[in-house]
């Protein structure tokens, strides 16, 4: 069952609310600025949807004029991707920077590298989180997360790349959610229709990397995890076994990935174990 | 007393803020106060805002501490419902919700029932409340008060109207969740409370008036949405989602006294028989009474016998299945 929509296959028990996900968001993004002393944001622009939605969201929270996009590509990633980014820019008005990262990338590999895929997209997510953390002292901007509930839980992200930031808005929503709320809030429809991709190589996609379709996988994450199903309850839904064991194990094993790192218990308080305070707490503002 | 005007103060307090937060509920006291209220009904810890952790004993107060009073000599010919972290003599800490009238702390109510799953984890930082009392108020009429989660146990807002309570305030910290198209108002959360309040001002006959905060800490939004609802069920107000205000809304006491006489529920009720089951229940829960749910078989205070666990055994095979005392 889904609900028929022009640009994207949306599973009924995953269509949000897209006007109260708006409104809490917008006040989130305003209390994690406003809070930590910051009027200002910055956030990765690929061009694909997930960083577009927030680039929309944190504009309607603070304004565009608040918010610096920078494009960060590689020479392997496609021009369609910038031009998809530079849409968004011009559609916003917000400011935005162009940052080449092959020097950053390709001065650590040299130019004949055998580095595997896999070593390489994480150094560039890692390339880019430290243009980022650069550009959140020089623009006086908090870092905006873009990963979305899907590929976290999956584990479809560089720790310490991608995936740091200084708050995430769309961190709980997946990706079909994401594409809901992005259609509501005037995303271009190019950038909702085409395939996710981590654009690493021309062609790639997420689906195709991966073996299954965003709203099955959507649809399997939300009753495993969100409605505690069992199991043998979503093959019972008509999930295959196979798929469900294989998401299962993905799922545990990027537990890691989500989680702040465990420091061994010496002292009378340790922090996040019986040392427990609000990140934002009286005095926690760092301007 | 023939009309109470009630005004709901959904706030969104800053987060281990004091100060600042005692300073809004004073600006907000005298506009209820000019407004005409004769109550005014802040949130859950209003005072203090909700996801304090370690601040708790920080931001505490006892109940001398002048910074209560100061409030509560403001109160003037109003009623009004506070909330904060409540540090007892003997050092526990309480979330409370305090009664103010006359230039005094009228009533104190500490927060029964400490939410510690899903996102919840109060039973760590704040020990539960004993007693629940409804209250006399200078209104006319009495008053039950509970704090979020002791509306979600069904015998709270029943014991205060048995208690004499007319008029049943919840003051909440609610964090909104789930957001499937699919809900009445578009948040599971808001559903939830609207259908659980309006039951209970039904079942009671008595007015509710639920305050529920704004805001965001740190990663969760609290909605809103508060409501006054009438002794028929039947919602009189309803303040708006996430939105921050003072909301003004009268209520008719003569509506109580029609619907108690109309549907006289709460006279009909039989709190001896609950009682006396109660007392049952929990004499076999503590293996003092044979339990007379249990499988034949189970030791005393559990109800699941030993053996064969196969979900067609015959009384017979439990009992055979064990050396256990037959009743």
């Amino acid at each position: 069952m889904t609900i028929a929509d022009a640009a994207f296959e949306l599973p009924t028990e995953l269509a949000i609310d897209t006007d109260i996900a708006r409104r809490v968001i917008k006040d989130f993004v305003g209390g994690q600025l406003r809070q930590a002393g910051f009027d200002r944001a910055v956030l990765g622009l690929s061009g694909g949807i997930d960083s577009a939605l927030v680039a929309y969201l944190v504009a309607e929270a603070i304004g565009a004029e608040r918010l610096l996009c920078v494009l960060m590509p590689y020479r392997t990633s496609s021009p369609a991707s910038q031009d998809d980014a530079d849409e968004v820019v011009g559609l916003l008005g917000c400011q935005s920077e162009l940052v080449e990262i092959t020097p950053m990338v390709d001065g650590f590999y040299g130019p004949h590298s055998d580095a595997s895929t896999l070593r390489q997209g994480n150094f560039m997510a890692r390339m880019r989180m430290s243009v980022l953390y650069d550009r959140s002292v020089t623009w006086g901007g908090l870092v905006v997360g873009t990963g979305n509930k899907t590929e976290s839980l999956i584990g479809y992200t560089t720790i310490f790349g991608d995936s740091a930031c200084a708050f995430n808005p769309v961190g709980d929503l997946y990706k079909s959610q994401v594409r809901q709320l992005a259609a509501a809030i005037g995303v271009p429809d190019r950038i909702i229709r085409k395939a996710p991709s981590a654009d690493l190589w021309p062609g790639q996609t997420d689906e195709a990397e991966a073996g299954f379709s965003y709203p099955e996988l959507d649809r399997l994450l939300f009753w495993r995890i969100d409605k505690r199903r069992s199991v043998d309850e979503v093959v019972a839904m008509g999930f295959s076994r196979e798929l469900v064991e294989r998401i299962d194990q993905m799922v545990a094993g990027a537990e890691f990935k989500r989680q702040v790192p465990p420091i061994a218990k010496l002292g009378p308080r340790t922090a996040g174990v019986d040392y427990l305070y609000p990140r934002r707490r009286p005095g926690s503002a760092r301007r | 007393m023939d009309t109470v005007r009630v005004a709901l103060a959904q706030v969104a307090p800053g987060l281990g803020q004091l100060e600042a937060n005692l300073e809004r509920h004073h600006v907000l006291m005298g506009e209820a106060r000019e407004a005409g209220a004769n109550l005014v009904v802040f949130p859950e810890l209003g005072l203090t805002g909700y996801l304090l952790q370690d601040l708790a004993s920080e931001v505490a107060m006892r109940l001398d501490d002048p910074r209560l009073a100061d409030l509560a000599a403001t109160t003037g010919e109003m009623s009004a419902v506070v909330s904060f972290v409540e540090e007892s003599a003997d050092h526990r800490l309480f979330i409370a919700a305090a009664l103010l009238e006359d230039g005094e702390i009228r009533h104190v109510h500490r927060k029964l029932f400490l939410p510690t799953y899903g996102l919840f984890d109060e039973r760590r930082f704040f020990a539960p409340g004993d007693l629940l009392r409804a209250v006399p108020s200078r209104l006319g009429v009495g008053i039950g008060i509970g704090v979020c989660e002791d509306f979600w146990h069904l015998n709270v807002p029943q014991l205060l109207a048995l208690d004499g309570a007319q008029i049943l305030i919840n003051v909440s910290s609610s964090p909104g969740r789930d957001l499937a198209a699919t809900n009445e108002v578009g948040l599971g959360t808001a559903t939830s409370w609207r259908t659980l309040m309006r039951t209970y001002a039904q079942l009671t006959t008595s007015f509710v008036i639920f305050c529920n905060r704004v805001g965001v800490d740190e990663s969760i939004s609290f909605w809103g949405g508060s409501e006054v609802i009438a002794p028929t069920g039947a919602p009189v107000f309803s303040a708006p989602l996430y939105d921050e205000g003072l909301f003004m809304v009268d209520i008719p006491l003569a509506d109580i006294r029609r619907e108690r006489i109309g549907l006289p529920l709460l006279r009909d009720e039989r709190p001896e028989l609950q009682v006396r089951e109660l007392s049952r229940i929990i004499a076999e829960r503590a293996g003092l009474a044979a339990d007379s749910t249990s499988e034949r078989g189970a030791a005393p205070g559990l109800d699941i016998a030993p053996g064969d666990r196969t979900p067609h055994s015959t009384k017979q095979d439990a009992a055979a299945a064990g050396e256990m005392a037959e009743r």
